[in-house]
């Protein structure tokens, strides 16, 4: 019951990729990644343990963070650079979502082979996990805006953070706190670096920074 | 007694290394003491055979100071002595502080690190001190031929030098850290029984061979030695690649050898003997032209070593015995003529400032010291009787004579190596008459020729002390034996006391004889030619009424026979402009002889590797997502190796 119950908001976190590959809207982007942001935040409250007060705190601390804070600086961000479009992308957007929902469906197959404990078997933590990964590798590597390539980060963070469920049971706070932390600096850092990309170069086109290699 | 002179020997050469910048009298008494106590060093090993060895608890790097000095180091070690000490002296007088301000103090320091640096490489007996020493000595020889750095050329000369340094250095590694791998620890020694180092022989002899400079691996060694200041070019000449000689002898006497080496060494020998002489044969820049003799002097001791290799591989024959006699006498030998050439050529260079021969001429008048020293060193180059070149080749001769006559396989490799010996030394015979002939004879052909000078005695000295050598060993060959002898027993201990210097004994009675002979006639001729009231004239004309210097052979016309039998392999680059019509304008004829194996062959192999890195180089452009890429393509492929791995 609960197992099922998790596999559908998984399921959901996996349609939230697809979404996030298929959109070539910032907007449509960012709300995907916050929305899958809550998803995930809830997710520890439902997975069947004793509701203590730690879990609580920080299933609401990931809910706020995921899908209030980032999203809304995000936003602000992108209001300043003043870019709503990802426009022309290294991968095309059907291409994306393609190779999005192959490499879902490879990661349900690899699943398969995966020497996994008997109680993981049966959910889709893993599968949603690699797939979430991959979502996020694909963004990093096909798109050229910042912000987006922003999202792709982030959604490579829920991809680590499902992985991360995997292990509650055994430490819950350490994971998610690292989890959070990691994600907090990843956030600050980029925000930092969209702003300076903005005022040095006018455009948030990471193609125009190839000339600073070496 | 050994220690007690070498350790003065490095604390005199170190403190010549501090004082060197500042105080030049300072440096040269430093320098020619420390170079005279490893001097006495070195020939107090002799006598006794035995060698010296000090092992200490002193730890360096991790391992112990281990010091050896045997009949085998000690002969290179007398020759740096010797070598380094002259140099110093004629420095004073080729590169003196009032010439270059900047530099004479750079060199001085740089020359006491490299002799110093030598002395190390030829006592260590650890490999990991040995590779440290040998790095110092590459470095100081890179700093001394890059003394005058504002040159492209000898920048050029300077980078060329490092790179295949360096490319030596890298087999070096890889042969000690192998040796260490399998015998367990980096302290070096005789490990002769061992079967598994054999094949470690071939690593060091393309490291040491680098060094050497020996046919195919000779291309850093012409552009050093031109473009080097002349007493650099001596040390590099007659000492430096010596100590790539030092290696191969040292570790095929030490190691086991697999059993092809004495034929590729004995092939290696002539190749580079006979093509050596056939390139400095064509050669228009003298420095260059005794550079590409260098190379085939180092032909010539690899056939006197790959003989012996031969000679101990069947049976200990007595003929190894003799041609690596001939082999270390001919280290000798070679540094001690080849300095004094090269020392000549520095005094030509300083009295016109060229290193054309085509733009000089009748230097004997203006420079007889040189231009008689110069043809001293050039007799004893060719391996005329009665100087020391010929004394040494005899005896490689003689090895390969009795090899021949043994009628064993070994024969088929002597019998082509005594005839292109014959050859070398014919075309070397040929191609320094050239030198001396269109340096020193005819009439000047350029201004700055005619303005020569002859040098001082700073440089004249040492010059004369070189002579001295060359004739001493000339005449009296036996005087080396002890040296020869113990050399061959730390080589191969099968051969202590066993041979007899009769050979040399016999050889220095005829030298000497000839000597005399050639004395008497001589002054007979000169005392003849003073009393018929000497009268100078011009040559036979052919009937031309304004005769000028241009109506010379060149140095090109001069050598064009015995360089057109190599021409496939010197492939010179001909511009020719013919005579053309009643009143022809102008004619040319422009002939240069590239460096073969350096234009053919490294350049073209440079240049694909070159391509190859670019096109790879592609891959860093500085695009993040791209970068992304590739960590995910990484990461999938780990990813799939262990899972593959996984599967049963």
């Amino acid at each position: 019951m609960i197992n099922s119950n998790l596999n559908l908001l998984i399921g959901l976190a996996m349609g939230l990729n697809l979404l996030a590959l298929g959109t070539s809207r910032l907007p449509a982007l960012i709300r995907a990644m916050s929305a899958q942001g809550v998803i995930l935040g809830v997710m520890p409250i439902l997975m069947g343990h004793e509701l203590d007060w730690q879990v609580v705190l920080v299933a609401l601390a990931t809910v706020a963070g995921k899908g209030l804070l980032i999203p809304s600086l995000l936003r602000r961000a992108m209001r300043t650079a003043q870019i709503d479009r990802e426009l022309d992308p290294q991968i095309g957007f059907v291409a994306s979502m393609l190779l999005g929902a192959g490499g879902t469906i490879a990661a349900l197959a690899l699943t398969h082979q995966l020497p996994l404990l008997p109680e993981h078997s049966g959910s889709l933590l893993v599968p949603g996990a690699l797939a979430t990964v991959l979502t996020g590798f694909i963004l990093l590597i096909g798109r050229t805006k910042a912000i987006s390539q922003v999202c792709g980060y982030l959604i490579l963070e829920n991809g680590i953070y499902l992985f991360g469920l995997l292990l509650i049971k055994a430490m819950p706070l350490l994971v998610e706190a690292g989890v959070l932390l990691d994600l907090t600096v990843g956030v600050f850092i980029i925000g930092i670096i969209v702003d300076r990309i903005q005022r040095a170069f006018d455009s948030l086109d990471t193609r125009k920074l190839t000339t600073l290699h070496e | 007694m050994t220690g007690l002179l070498l350790l003065p020997a490095v604390i005199l050469l170190v403190m010549a290394v501090v004082v060197g910048a500042r105080w030049p009298r300072l440096w040269l008494g430093f320098t020619l003491a420390g170079a005279g106590a490893a001097l006495g060093a070195a020939l107090t090993v002799f006598p006794s055979g035995g060698g010296w060895e000090w092992q200490s608890k002193f730890l360096l790097g991790g391992e112990t100071v281990h010091l050896r000095l045997d009949g085998v180091s000690a002969v290179f070690m007398a020759l740096a002595a010797v070598v380094g000490g002259a140099g110093a002296v004629y420095a004073r007088g080729y590169w003196p502080d009032h010439g270059h301000p900047a530099t004479a103090p750079r060199g001085r320091v740089w020359w006491s690190a490299l002799v110093l640096s030598m002395l190390l490489v030829l006592t260590v007996s650890n490999g990991l001190h040995f590779l440290m020493a040998w790095e110092a000595f590459a470095i100081s020889g890179y700093f001394l031929l890059t003394l005058d750095p504002r040159k492209p050329a000898v920048r050029a000369a300077g980078w060329l030098y490092l790179a295949t340094s360096h490319a030596g250095t890298v087999c070096l590694f890889a042969f000690f850290t192998l040796l260490a791998a399998r015998t367990g620890g980096w302290d070096l020694g005789p490990l002769r029984a061992d079967a598994s180092c054999a094949p470690l022989f071939w690593l060091a002899l393309a490291g040491f061979g680098m060094k050497a400079g020996f046919f195919p691996l000779h291309i850093w060694l012409p552009s050093a030695h031109a473009n080097a200041p002349s007493h650099v070019s001596a040390i590099m000449s007659g000492v430096a690649i010596k100590m790539g000689v030092y290696g191969i002898v040292r570790f095929s006497g030490w190691l086991p050898v697999p059993p092809a080496a004495g034929w590729v060494v004995i092939g290696l020998g002539a190749l580079s003997a006979l093509l050596g002489i056939a390139f400095a044969l064509a050669q228009n820049d003298f420095k260059r032209l005794l550079a590409y003799c260098s190379v085939e002097n180092i032909g010539i001791i690899l056939i006197g070593l790959g003989a012996a290799l031969l000679g101990r591989e069947h049976g200990d024959a007595g003929w190894g015995r003799l041609a690596l006699a001939g082999a270390l006498l001919h280290v000798w030998n070679h540094g001690a003529f080849k300095t004094l050439l090269f020392f000549g050529a520095g005094s030509v260079l300083h009295a016109t400032g060229t290193r054309e021969m085509s733009r000089l001429g009748g230097l004997w008048r203006r420079m007889p010291w040189t231009a008689g020293l110069f043809a001293l060193g050039s007799v004893a180059v060719a391996g005329l009787p009665p100087l020391n070149g010929f004394v040494s080749e005899l005896l490689i001769y003689l090895g390969l004579f009795d090899a021949v006559a043994g009628r064993q396989a070994s024969a088929w490799a002597a019998m082509p190596a005594v005839i292109v010996l014959a050859m070398s030394g014919a075309l070397a015979l040929a191609a320094f008459a050239k030198a001396g002939a269109i340096i020193f004879l005819g009439a000047a052909r350029t201004k700055p020729a005619a303005a020569a000078h002859e040098c001082d005695g700073w440089m004249r000295g040492p010059m004369l002390a070189l002579a001295g050598i060359c004739l001493v060993l000339g005449l009296a060959p036996v005087l080396l034996w002890p040296a020869l002898a113990s050399a061959a027993a730390a080589w191969h201990p099968a051969w202590a006391g066993a041979m007899s210097p009769e050979p040399l004994a016999t050889l220095g009675w005829v030298n000497l004889g000839l000597a005399a002979t050639l004395a008497a006639a001589g002054s007979w001729l000169w005392r003849k030619v003073r009393a018929n009231n000497l009268r100078r004239a011009p040559t036979w004309d052919c009937g031309y009424g304004v005769p000028s210097a241009k109506m010379q052979y060149t140095s090109g016309s001069f050598a064009g026979l015995a360089a057109g039998w190599f021409g496939w392999v010197l492939r010179p680059v001909r511009t020719l402009r013919r005579v053309r019509g009643h009143f022809p304008a102008h004619a040319l004829r422009l002939e240069r002889v590239p460096e073969t194996v350096l234009e053919r062959v490294v350049f073209p192999a440079g240049g694909y590797v070159m391509e190859v890195s670019t096109a790879v180089r592609r891959l860093q452009h500085g695009r993040l997502s791209a970068y992304i890429l590739y960590v995910v393509a990484g990461l999938a492929a780990l990813g799939v190796l262990v899972f593959m791995e996984s599967l049963p």
